[in-house]
């Protein structure tokens, strides 16, 4: 293994995101050859906190644009101050000021709200981490025009001129798949694609995440967990609701879990009236808890 | 395959000097390009870059540092495994974690189709036999001329004559898919919100009065249309009328593409574009000679999906009319449907078998899609078209 890969992997570790070489060699090339990262994934399986993650590995800020349908080039990229800019006009009226002045100064950088693209791109000093959140939740007209910006950071203002990146950021997009995403943009792009962990993988994040959960608890609801996910559910839990339940057993000062406690709690982990009715079923017939609890 | 690397994009590239490695990569690249992923020369040229800056002798760094520039979804990532294990034949297997979501095939894996094409355009023929309106079929139940008072009335007693209200159904389709308001918005001169922008711009001139306020107002949503239709010997009861009322939907709305399918999948948007509607079905059993040797739902659907994925994007509405009897294995069937569902706003499917009380959607092809549909509604009669318009809505 790569010395630096080898860095990246322990960085995160450290960080407290349990990773491995696939996602480390990803990362790791996303920085070095300087693309975008898009990291595709289920919902709930730690796609974001890569990102974060990253930010705190490089120590640089992280900025981070949330998509959703709508979602326009004002609200990603700059918006004028309007409200500062009346004032503004308004304060300077008697002045005397030229029309062409007057624009100058409303159209300035202090009236300027940068809004997460702009801020990226005009970033001082050690280039920060760019998440863009949820891709697919925006529209092929943002897809289009976030390409353009993610191509040659640099956007143009009409009213300032280009404003060009000094440091490159480096990129991340997290897509649910709820949309497909078009070829340009994945092309575009550094690919990883992150599957529901491992039992051992998930216990392990289990035992960063929620340390405080008992050892024994933690391997019985890693268990379960992964036969939740064999069955076919509307809305699989991920491995967010495993630490939500994780945390919850803790709150609870839980033991041991049994059934009973494994029903009160399920709303942690099932968000589906019919997934709950699935494996409040399974839990009749003795099913799901039985193997865990038959450990001891 | 040609051994040809002094054309190589990735001479250009320093440290991937070794001709070896290079003429592995560009191989390893044009392989993965063969089997349909999204590898061109730019993409080997990065790939060449990544193997610069990982271990060389560590199997699995190469591997994940390819794989991650070299797939672009999920359903690559199975192809970029097996051609993997080819280019790098020693050294342990890497575990494979099975993906969901499976790219559809790429053209080179279809079996070669079926050349059973019977000449069978006889029910289109006799369909546009009886187009010239209601004359030929003296005796049969016309409609009353306002829908509402119709009262439920199965297609296949309909003669041409409910042309017109079929026409009624659709424009009132069209109608409401017209005028959907977007997420975004555009400028006006009259609307709900100010639009600070152009008005701050303008008060500019008349140093500073707000004197003219300017608006903006919701775009209108696009919202596209492709339907499916399965014109095989099972629907020949209900075939017809559907026809017609694709052809009144591609009239009435601008973005409708229209397809029909038995063993094979055929466009008939533009046969449908002329102004007559016998002229339209003439034109299409002319060229539709895809009547006979059963129905293959799957495969038809499937090439929808690879051939013409251009056509859905997530202001598509895919609507499928069919009964669901399918002689396509049921896993044809959902990977077609999984692939257009990413891909489309909303996938509707439409079964005419579902207006009788005592169907029950049992078929293995109708069982295989139903997880993957949004919507599934009758389409036996004028009614449940009608009723149609409002899960068009995105």
């Amino acid at each position: 293994m790569r010395a630096e890969v080898r860095r990246i992997y322990d960085l995160m570790e450290r960080e407290g995101y349990v990773t491995d070489r696939g996602i480390a060699t990803a990362v790791y090339l996303a920085v070095t050859l300087r693309k975008p990262l898009l990291v595709e994934g289920h919902p709930g399986v730690g796609k974001t906190d890569i990102a974060k993650v990253l930010a705190r590995v490089l120590d640089t800020e992280l900025i981070r644009l949330q998509c959703y349908e709508g979602l326009d080039a004002s609200t990603a990229l700059y918006e004028w101050n309007y409200p500062k800019q009346l004032l503004h006009i308004k304060l300077t009226e008697g002045a005397g000021h030229s029309v062409a002045h007057q624009e100058a100064t409303i159209f300035s950088d202090d009236f300027l709200l940068k809004r997460p693209l702009l801020q990226a791109i005009s970033c001082r000093g050690r280039a920060p981490v760019l998440l863009i959140d949820e891709i697919d939740r925006s529209d092929e007209e943002f897809e289009a025009f976030l390409l353009e910006v993610l191509s040659d950071f640099q956007v143009s203002i009409p009213e300032l001129g280009t404003v060009r990146a000094t440091e490159t950021p480096a990129v991340v997009l997290t897509s649910n798949r709820a949309r497909e995403l078009s070829e340009a943009l994945r092309r575009r792009c550094l690919y990883v694609w992150i599957d529901y962990p491992s039992a051992e993988k998930e216990l392990r994040i289990v035992r960063t995440k929620v340390p405080d959960l008992d050892a024994h608890l933690a391997a019985q609801v890693t268990g379960i967990m992964q036969g939740l996910r064999s069955l076919s559910l509307t809305k699989v839990p991920g491995i967010a609701e495993t630490l939500d339940w994780g945390a919850a057993l803790v709150a609870l000062h839980a033991q041991h879990l049994d059934q009973e406690l494994v029903r009160e709690t399920l709303g942690c982990v099932l968000k589906d009236e019919a997934d709950l009715r699935t494996v409040e079923a399974r839990l009749d017939a003795g099913e799901l808890v039985g193997v865990a609890a038959g450990g001891e | 395959m040609a051994e040809d690397t002094s054309s190589s994009p990735l001479r250009a590239v320093d440290g991937v000097r070794t001709p070896g490695i290079a003429a592995a990569l560009t191989r390893f690249c044009r392989s993965l390009h063969d089997r349909g992923l999204p590898v061109s020369p730019a993409e080997s040229v990065d790939a060449a870059r990544a193997l610069q800056a990982v271990d060389l002798g560590d199997r699995a760094e190469v591997y994940f540092a390819l794989r991650a520039v070299l797939t672009t979804a999920p359903g690559d990532i199975p192809i970029f495994d097996e051609l993997f294990d080819q280019l790098w034949a020693t050294g342990p297997r890497h575990p494979v974690t099975p993906i969901p979501g499976p790219r559809a095939p790429t053209p080179r894996a279809r079996p070669p189709s079926t050349t059973a094409q019977t000449v069978a355009a006889a029910t289109l023929a006799r369909w546009a036999r009886v187009a010239d309106a209601g004359t030929e079929e003296p005796g049969t139940w016309r409609l009353p001329s306002a829908l509402e008072t119709s009262g439920p009335q199965v297609f296949t007693t309909f003669d041409d004559a409910a042309l017109p209200d079929v026409r009624r159904v659709a424009r009132r389709i069209a109608r409401r898919l017209a005028t959907r308001p977007s997420r975004r918005w555009r400028a006006a001169s009259r609307g709900v919100r100010l639009d600070l922008r152009r008005t701050v711009r303008h008060a500019l001139r008349t140093a500073g009065d707000l004197s003219v306020l300017l608006y903006r107002k919701r775009r209108i949503r696009r919202t596209k249309l492709v339907v499916l239709c399965d014109v095989s010997g099972s629907m020949d009861l209900y075939a017809r009328l559907l026809l017609q009322f694709l052809f009144a939907l591609q009239h009435s709305f601008a973005r409708v593409e229209t397809f029909v399918f038995a063993t094979r999948l055929s466009r008939i948007t533009n046969h449908l574009s002329g102004r007559e509607y016998r002229q339209a079905v003439e034109a299409v059993s002319r060229d539709v000679g895809d009547w006979n040797g059963g129905t293959r739902i799957g495969t038809s659907l499937g090439r929808f999906a690879t051939e013409w994925r251009r056509l859905t994007d997530r202001r598509t509405v895919v609507i499928i009319l069919s009964d669901g009897w399918d002689t396509d294995e049921p896993a044809a069937m959902t990977e077609a449907l999984t692939t257009i569902r990413r891909r489309a706003g909303k996938v509707i499917w439409l079964n005419p078998l579902l207006g009788s009380p005592e169907y029950q959607p049992l078929t293995r092809g109708m069982q295989a899609a139903l997880p993957h549909l949004d919507v599934f509604a009758p389409a036996h009669n004028l009614e449940s078209l009608d009723a149609l318009a409002q899960h068009l809505l995105l």
